[in-house]
């Protein structure tokens, strides 16, 4: 691949939004955490990585954001080498992916919508937009009385459905969610799997970390499982 | 929503979050600068009167005798020898003693007794500006004085020697007050942004994780620092113009401040010192971002 550029006002084109060969992810002294992964996503598609506890979900969602580097291996993302980008080109290929980590990154003493308006800022969104934004998403979410509250104030499941709101708050192409329903109702799940389904629906590639075999089992979704670090299976759902 | 709007936005927010360590950077900015620029208004003012009287030198060759004209040429030449004068003038025992009696004058009675001619005959030698520092005018003394038929040279030797020593005094002091400036400026800016850094360590992580460019997050940082700089020189040279407006309003009339004339910086110096100012609190800011901002 010759010299890649990214602009922050450029659409991925293409079917394939994730590509990853071979790819290894290992810690000192000696933890595998991930070994030969290969798999692709297309774009629009709604994956879902599911496994148990430490069987490698968040390092594999890790890698694909470029939060970490896997120790061997290809990661691509949208055709881009991601862990070749630097400076300004990763800059603008992380506003095209939105991520809702599972320890939600939250500003802790700014407000909900503050936490939100974050993602917008970084890429230069008129303030009238992210406001219009902002009211949206938390009216979705069943956080519209929470606007102006101090994040640290929320309950667990309130700060997850902002972390939530703040991933997808800027329309990214990629959205990629670590465990979205661990601490919320049945009823409020509802509400987050229907804004990742309207999401999806526009066309964003989602990928979904999660033990909650209720978000996966009621649709036609690809369901990856993960076992100690390594592929165990790669099936197609149908509700 | 422009790049520099969402830089200013951030900056607003970062002077909040830490405006304790702020106000307290600003504040020995403001007071390094002040420092430093009363003891260089000072220099200046001082080395701008030493130039006025310098203009006005002249070194007055007492003689032995009273020499006849041809010898009067003898020792124009031999001072023309050294340099170029501006001027040089004979005065003859008989002119010097008019001159004393005319400043006498109601008591030139008391020259009524004295021969006319008891005052020695002299030369006043007007050297040319270019002939102005101490150790030149020292050496044209000396010079004259080796001349033969020399009595005396004098030019008010003590006076100038008191204030050659009092300028070198303060070129220290100002050199000394200009490093502290130097290292407040730099290093309070410096620590100051880093406690920013450190205390918003993970907002900046987010900032980066969402898609944050390299100057989204570092040029803040860098504002704050000519921030620094612009206030703290703007308020430091404002109180030295209080304070300077003061003396001048408070000690008119008659007395020694008088005798000089003082004079505030003129608006290139001004410019200078707050260029000055912001440059260093820059280049503070700019270590710590290199530092500790990581990206």
């Amino acid at each position: 691949m010759g010299k890649q550029e990214i602009t922050s006002n450029q659409e991925f084109p293409g079917n394939t939004m994730i590509e990853m060969i071979k790819v290894s992810r290992s810690y000192p002294p000696d933890i595998q955490a991930l070994s030969d992964i290969s798999f692709s996503v297309k774009t629009g598609e709604m994956l879902f990585i599911i496994g148990k506890s430490g069987a490698g979900k968040t390092t594999l969602l890790k890698l694909i954001c470029n939060m970490e580097l896997p120790t061997k291996g290809l990661i691509e993302v949208a055709g881009y080498n991601i862990n070749m980008l630097k400076g300004k080109d990763l800059a603008h290929l992380r506003q095209k992916i939105g991520v809702a980590y599972q320890d939600f990154k939250l500003l802790s003493e700014r407000t909900v919508a503050e936490n939100i308006a974050i993602a917008m800022e970084v890429s230069y969104k008129k303030p009238r937009a992210i406001r219009q934004r902002v009211y949206d998403l938390l009216e979705q979410l069943q956080l519209s009385g929470k606007h102006d509250t101090i994040t640290c104030e929320l309950s667990r499941g309130e700060q997850q459905r902002v972390a939530l709101a703040r991933s997808v708050a800027n329309s990214p192409r990629l959205i990629l969610v670590d465990e979205p329903t661990g601490n919320l109702d049945a009823y409020t799940t509802e509400k987050v799997m229907d804004l990742l389904n309207r999401q999806n629906k526009t066309g964003a590639t989602i990928v979904i970390a999660t033990h909650d075999t209720s978000i996966y089992e009621s649709g036609n979704k690809r369901v990856l499982e993960l076992q100690d670090g390594a592929i165990h299976s790669l099936t197609i759902r149908n509700g | 929503m422009n790049f520099w709007l969402a830089v200013f936005r951030q900056t607003g927010r970062n002077l909040r979050q830490t405006w304790t360590s702020q106000f307290m950077t600003f504040l020995t900015v403001s007071l390094s600068v002040l420092i430093f620029a009363f003891f260089y208004l000072i220099y200046t003012n001082a080395i701008g009167t030493g130039d006025k009287l310098r203009n006005n030198l002249t070194l007055v060759v007492f003689l032995e005798d009273d020499p006849g004209p041809e010898m009067q040429e003898q020792f124009k030449r031999k001072i023309k020898n050294f340099d170029t004068m501006k001027s040089i003038r004979f005065v003859s025992s008989e002119e010097a003693y008019q001159r004393f009696a005319e400043e006498l004058g109601e008591n030139s009675d008391v020259l009524d007794d004295m021969p006319r001619d008891f005052l020695p005959a002299s030369f006043e030698i007007v050297p040319l500006k270019s002939l102005s520092g101490y150790n030149q005018i020292k050496l044209f003394s000396q010079y004259l004085a080796s001349l033969p038929g020399t009595e005396k040279v004098q030019y008010g030797q003590e006076w100038v020697e008191r204030f050659h020593y009092f300028t070198r005094l303060l070129t220290i002091v100002v050199f000394l007050s200009g490093t502290l400036l130097i290292l407040t400026a730099t290093f309070m800016v410096a620590y100051t942004i880093r406690l920013t850094i450190l205390s918003r360590k993970a907002e900046l992580e987010l900032l980066k994780l969402v898609g944050a460019t390299n100057s989204y997050i570092r040029t803040p940082f860098l504002i704050e620092g000519i921030l620094q700089g612009l206030m703290g020189s703007v308020i430091g040279l404002s109180s030295l113009y209080g304070l300077f407006r003061w003396i001048s309003n408070h000690f008119t009339g008659p007395g020694i401040l008088n005798l000089f004339q003082f004079n505030f910086f003129s608006l290139p110096v001004v410019c200078i010192i707050i260029f000055g100012s912001i440059l260093l609190c820059s280049i503070g800011s700019y270590t710590s971002i290199r530092k500790f901002l990581l990206i």
